[in-house]
């Protein structure tokens, strides 16, 4: 009978029952008020269209009310970190775009930092560059996902088919320039894999021209609507305590008023030469993860703008060899991601593997406190706090 | 700026350990049976953040790997403990509610315990699947894999 799931322990079989009802709706009264409705535990996923994947989160309902929540992963668990161990440092990259399949430059990139630094290689500055150019386009067209998907959670329709049109757009410039248009296979230890193609400059400037406009269009479209303003603002609150303890980073953490960015606090690639604010929010709820998200898009063209006009001369990698054996020792590097901290952490023995390789994924320790978030809520607002948190499912269960 | 070296922290709590600077950065190496202590001490000196926890099996033991981060001034350091095969450590949560998904994840995928874990479930993978990030497990090879006919 139980599955493992603490709230089914208390539930029994009824007699007679039709056998197509979920367990959940078992009513087994609780307590000597017999007013109070039994609770009821809501199934939600791993096929929900609002879970963003194969999230499968168990809800407890009393009423309209959520008691309890807990996500239960694993359905997309693939063993990248076992997987690493037997590939060299230049294919490892091929896994990780695998593991955030929205965002899958930044997670490359991570690795590359990390092997960098285990390794002592030198990046050439114009390969930091195109790194830094590349993946606050990727940002862009992950931040456009989230939005969209954002607002489909809360009911609206038509601003997802607008902003899937403006991500293609990105990932039209993404495809001629790294190969792909999401498994990039395109930063690797050492620099990139290839040059920027010539007159790929002026296409995203042609892009940048009308994004501005676009965005604009999308925000009013969706956080300008009264409806949508009153299903986010007040719900799904985290307060900054909770946010630290729990390890939320990135624009969940920022938008309970913390005010950290690992571009602007521990600049890697080409941020330190980058002029950009942080978006902050103040409450926590999910009107701040609006708010946070859509300024960070705007930093986002904003940052664009400068590395697109400023990319240096020079060499797009440093000279690695296909094979190489980094010294025994550990390394950590971490980019911020779309999601927030992303961190690779690599064991080496001094063989051609990595012996270890553990990757920090940001989205799989913001989903922790779904629990907090969600209990005391709607089940309405349940899905649209879900969806503020912006996960990805490849990257929490790896 | 924390005000204290993590190792003094650690002394001054009667926690024995062994701090180094190593390629990763500052490291500390302790007994298993007082990281929950050790943590609890170093919460109060400004490591109030839990970047990450994850095991490495490294050929005869555990070693879980608690990456603590001082949040106010972005200074890192790193705990070690080693752990028997099938051993135990406390569990964190109390400090860091951080470890609660890390802490399920190192227990299935290493084949360890923490005890006083709330919610002691497999994270990620199926019952009786042995523990993956061992290196006894082993990757199926190509020759395994390929097609009969082949």
């Amino acid at each position: 009978m139980s599955d493992g799931h603490s709230w089914h322990s208390d539930v029994a079989l009824e007699e007679g029952r039709p056998a197509y009802l979920p367990r959940g709706l078992k009513r087994v009264p609780r307590g000597v008020d017999e007013l109070a409705t039994e609770h009821l535990v809501l199934n939600m996923g791993p096929q929900h269209p609002s879970t963003h994947g194969v999230l499968h989160v168990l809800i407890e309902l009393d009423g309209e009310e959520v008691i309890s929540a807990e996500a239960s992963l694993g359905y997309l668990h693939r063993g990248i970190e076992k997987l690493a161990e037997s590939r060299r440092y230049h294919q490892v990259a091929t896994l990780l775009d695998r593991a955030d399949y929205v965002s899958g430059l930044h997670t490359e990139t991570a690795f590359a930092l990390a092997t960098e630094k285990l390794a002592g290689i030198e990046v050439p500055w114009r390969a930091s560059w195109l790194r830094s150019l590349a993946m606050e386009l990727n940002r862009y067209a992950s931040h456009l996902v989230w939005l969209g998907t954002f607002g489909m959670d809360a009911g609206a329709m038509a601003p997802f088919l607008y902003i899937m049109r403006d991500r293609e757009m990105i990932l039209d410039i993404l495809e001629e320039w790294c190969g792909s248009r999401m498994m990039f296979n395109y930063v690797r230890p050492g620099g990139v894999f290839a040059d920027i193609p010539a007159g790929l400059d002026a296409k995203i400037r042609a892009w940048l021209r009308v994004a501005d406009s676009y965005l604009d269009d999308n925000d009013a479209l969706l956080g300008g609507n009264e409806i949508f303003q009153a299903r986010i603002r007040g719900t799904g609150l985290i307060d900054a305590a909770t946010a630290l303890a729990f390890g939320m980073t990135g624009g969940c953490l920022r938008a309970s008023g913390v005010d950290y960015d690992l571009r602007r606090d521990v600049p890697y690639c080409a941020y330190g030469e980058l002029d950009f604010e942080v978006p902050l929010g103040v409450n926590g709820d999910n009107l701040d993860r609006y708010t946070v998200r859509v300024g960070e898009m705007r930093q986002c063209l904003r940052l664009i703008r400068q590395l697109v006009d400023g990319v240096p001369e020079g060499d797009f990698t440093a000279k690695v060899p296909k094979v190489f054996r980094p010294p025994a020792g550990e390394s950590y590097a971490a980019v911020e991601s779309p999601r927030g901290e992303l961190g690779i952490h690599i064991v080496s023995d001094g063989g051609l593997t990595p012996y270890r390789m553990r990757l920090r994924s940001p989205a799989y320790f913001n989903l922790a406190i779904v629990d907090e978030a969600l209990a005391g809520g709607l089940v309405a607002d349940a899905i649209v706090t879900l969806g503020s948190l912006d996960i990805v499912l490849g990257e929490i269960d790896r | 700026m924390p005000a204290h070296q993590p190792a003094d922290v650690l002394g001054i709590a009667g926690i024995a350990c062994t701090a180094a600077e190593e390629g990763l950065g500052s490291v500390v190496r302790l007994d298993a049976d007082r990281i929950l202590d050790a943590l609890a001490a170093l919460q109060t000196v400004g490591y109030d953040f839990l970047v990450d926890l994850f095991g490495t099996d490294t050929g005869e033991r555990i070693e879980l790997t608690y990456h603590l981060r001082a949040f106010a001034t972005h200074e890192d350091i790193y705990l070690k403990v080693l752990v028997d095969y099938d051993g135990e450590a406390a569990s964190v949560w109390h400090v860091h509610p951080a470890a609660l998904y890390p802490e399920r994840e190192a227990a299935e995928l290493l084949g360890m315990s923490f005890p006083g874990h709330p919610n002691p479930k497999r994270l990620l993978t199926t019952d009786d699947l042995p523990p993956m990030l061992r290196k006894a497990e082993l990757i199926r090879e190509a020759g395994e894999v390929q097609l009969p006919y082949e």
